[in-house]
């Protein structure tokens, strides 16, 4: 009977300099995607992303699994690094694993809970496993039910909502402000890294992007990858005065807007509202700037705040999220079940038909019974059968929450298990076992 | 003691601006999607209701609209709730405005009951001029409510920005440029309105009574109130101003305006103005 594994190390227990070594992709991807589908476990997906890296897999033998999935990762670390190996794994079988994979698809398990990329990057990972064809009917089913939990769970609560990262903030307040962005001016001044990012999200909005950096190759570079255009540094107070947002993020020591200088600019902007964003440290516009007159000053620290906020109530709808994935592993749960029945069913029936079939055949031999009598002898042992099975069969398939247990016990005490591999011995190995979805 | 259908009606329909001004607030302040469609709900139930109440008060004998400060008030508030239905139709992200503006509504009708009592204008000043400068005051006064509206919710967002409070209020409330360029356009509507229901005012009150004192408190008003309106509009044309002191303005002039209606309802209009 198969179980669901997981075996991984994400953010939550392993440094960049752990996960790094682990993460796979490309042809490495698929080399390790073969060995990990290969025995104990006949069906593999392996999810690679900068935050964690976990390999997914169905087996008849979890406690088989779980070591193979150590040793595929062992093989990738350094000698120094190994013994870390074993605080950061984590490994997960049967409804946990089922629970994680559906965590990990609606982003609870993420860094920033609710960020969507984690979804297309197990779709990738699902892809990948499909054309490797790695991929059967237990984890298949999870994957796509993983899928569809990801979308309800967005659907039905609040934790996408609110945006949490800086460059988002910034446009969705220059929105608050000025309603449609497009057409608005952007003067961006230096060219840090979340500058660029915030420039980039304010330009894809439609606004005008104006880049003003010291170094004109630099800001070159920043206006080609945003859709913007360079401006000298000696045209920094004419476009303050054409612009709606202005955001700075230079590695100057002091301030680059001061009070002296917003004066004047403001006095030729006749009043126009002026969202400046400072996303420098130590900051670029003084924040007296900010008490001016139809000014908005944001500095990195005020966006961090918006973003801790939005963060917190994401965090609360992670509690809605929470009994959704709980709804959904129960009724994946109730499916697999009914993968486990219908062989147990079929397996126990054959063994009393066998068993009843043989008595009867060896006495009736030794009686001598005419063709008649033997036709009535079999209706017989099928109705002896089917009487003997009906209370059992109902009980497994009533499904109360004992199901599973039930199964393997009704598969220990009539021996189910050794008769199948009795029989599989005899069919060519290495094909996934397909069952009928219910 | 029997209650009169009119009567009835009335209360009726304040009742609907009362509940649509509470579930509007509700709207604005918790963030309640319900609340903000029960709220549009029962505005337009309440226009209807304030229709049938004003079909029957005229079946049954009051005299037509806008011929005293009870006709005026009511026909104003009507007016208020239509600009506010039209506006938040045209540009759904207004609909909050409902909260500034359904209380607004509601003060002027129940002010139109408090009128009541007061008697009609005399046949003698009944003349054509009446009419016109009734209905170009309260078209005049209806835009400035839409601006003071917006000007309020405009102050409200333009001090959460500032305190940096960006939660839910700050939220629901709709853009400062979509705001500052509601108020405006609204002002430039309402000014000229407003500078002819006050030249025909006063041309036709120096007919009326050549001997009547030069300036009592309800000219006042809406002569601060006409100041206030050119002021702002003067400054946002040519001085580029806009923003919070503008807002500070609109509702300074709408409060003025406003004023002006309540030393009606007080003196009574055709009376000593």
């Amino acid at each position: 009977m198969n179980e669901l594994v997981v075996v991984g190390l994400s953010h939550h227990t392993a440094p960049l300099a752990l996960r790094e070594q682990l993460a796979v992709s490309g042809v490495a991807l698929r080399e390790t995607l073969d060995r990990w589908a290969t025995a104990p476990c006949s069906e593999a997906v392996i999810l690679s992303t900068c935050n964690r890296v976990e390999l997914y897999a169905s087996s008849a033998d979890v406690g088989q699994a779980l070591a193979r999935a150590r040793e595929l990762l062992e093989e990738r670390l350094g000698r120094a690094d190994r013994p870390r190996l074993d605080e950061a794994l984590y490994m997960r079988s049967g409804e946990d694993a089922v629970r994680h994979v559906f965590r990990v698809a609606s982003s609870l398990d993420s860094m920033v809970v609710g960020e969507p990329q984690i979804l297309g990057q197990l779709k990738e990972a699902y892809d990948s496993a499909n054309q490797a064809g790695t991929v059967g009917t237990l984890l298949g089913r999870c994957m796509t039910r993983a899928f569809a939990v990801a979308k309800r769970v967005r659907s039905e609560t609040a934790i996408a909502e609110g945006t949490v990262s800086i460059s988002s903030i910034a446009s969705a307040l220059a929105r608050k402000i000025f309603g449609e962005l497009s057409g608005r001016h952007v003067v961006l001044i230096g060219a840090g890294e979340m500058g660029e990012a915030a420039a980039k999200s304010l330009a894809n909005t439609g606004a005008v992007l104006r880049v003003v950096n010291r170094s004109a190759k630099k800001a070159e570079a920043v206006a080609l990858a945003c859709g913007g255009e360079v401006r000298g540094y000696e045209q920094l107070a004419s476009e303050l005065v054409k612009a709606d947002v202005v955001i700075t993020s230079t590695a100057s020591e002091r301030y680059i807007l001061d009070e002296a200088m917003m004066r004047d600019v403001l006095r030729a902007r006749r009043h126009r509202p002026l969202f400046l964003i400072d996303i420098a440290v130590p900051r670029d516009i003084d924040p007296r700037v900010g008490s001016m007159q139809n000014v908005f000053l944001y500095d990195v620290d005020d966006l961090q705040q918006v973003a801790e906020a939005n963060l917190a109530q994401r965090r609360h709808a992670a509690d809605d999220a929470e009994r959704i994935v709980s709804i959904e592993v129960s009724e994946f749960e109730a499916w697999r079940r009914s993968l486990d029945l219908t062989p147990t069913i079929v397996g126990l029936r054959d063994r009393f038909t066998t068993v009843v079939a043989a008595e009867v055949a060896r006495t009736s031999g030794r009686l001598g019974v005419s063709a008649k009598d033997q036709q009535a002898l079999d209706k017989m042992t099928a109705a002896i059968v089917n009487k003997l099975l009906h209370a059992p069969l109902s009980a497994l398939k009533r499904q109360d929450g004992e199901g599973s247990a039930l199964i393997s016990a009704t598969r220990r005490l009539f021996d189910l298990d050794q008769a199948e591999t009795e029989e599989e011995e005899a069919l060519p190995t290495g094909e996934l076992v397909k069952v009928r979805e219910p | 003691m029997p209650v009169s259908p009119v009567a009835a009606l009335f209360v009726l329909t304040g009742l609907g601006y009362a509940t649509a001004s509470a579930l509007y607030l509700a709207r604005l302040a918790r963030g309640s999607q319900g609340a903000g469609r029960h709220a549009a709900r029962a505005l337009v139930a309440s226009v209807v209701l304030h229709l049938v109440y004003l079909a029957v008060d005229r079946l049954s004998g009051a005299i037509p609209p806008m011929r005293d400060i009870h006709q005026t008030l009511t026909v104003l508030s009507l007016g208020v709730v239509v600009a506010f239905l039209v506006a938040s139709a045209r540009k759904p992200t207004l609909e909050i405005l409902g909260a500034f503006l359904a209380p607004v509504t509601l003060l002027f009708f129940l002010g139109s009951g408090l009128g009541r009592s007061v008697a009609e204008v005399s046949p003698g000043v009944r003349t054509l001029l009446l009419p016109i400068h009734v209905g170009v005051c309260v078209l005049g006064i209806v835009a400035f409510a839409l601006a003071f509206a917006a000007a309020v919710a405009y102050v409200l967002q333009e001090r959460l920005l500032r305190r940096k409070q960006l939660g839910g209020l700050f939220e629901r409330l709709p853009p400062l440029d979509v705001l500052d360029a509601l108020s405006f356009r609204s002002v430039s509507v309402g000014f000229p309105l407003l500078t002819l229901g006050i030249v025909t005012g006063a041309f036709w009150t120096l007919r009326i009574h050549p001997d009547a004192p030069p300036l009592t408190a309800t000219h006042a008003f809406a002569l601060v109130a006409w100041v206030l309106f050119a002021g702002v509009l003067t400054l946002r044309v040519a001085a580029g101003w806009r923003g919070r002191r503008a807002a500070f303005g609109t509702i300074l002039g709408f409060l003025s305006a406003s004023a002006v209606l309540v030393g009606y309802v007080i003196r009574g209009a055709g009376g000593a103005l």
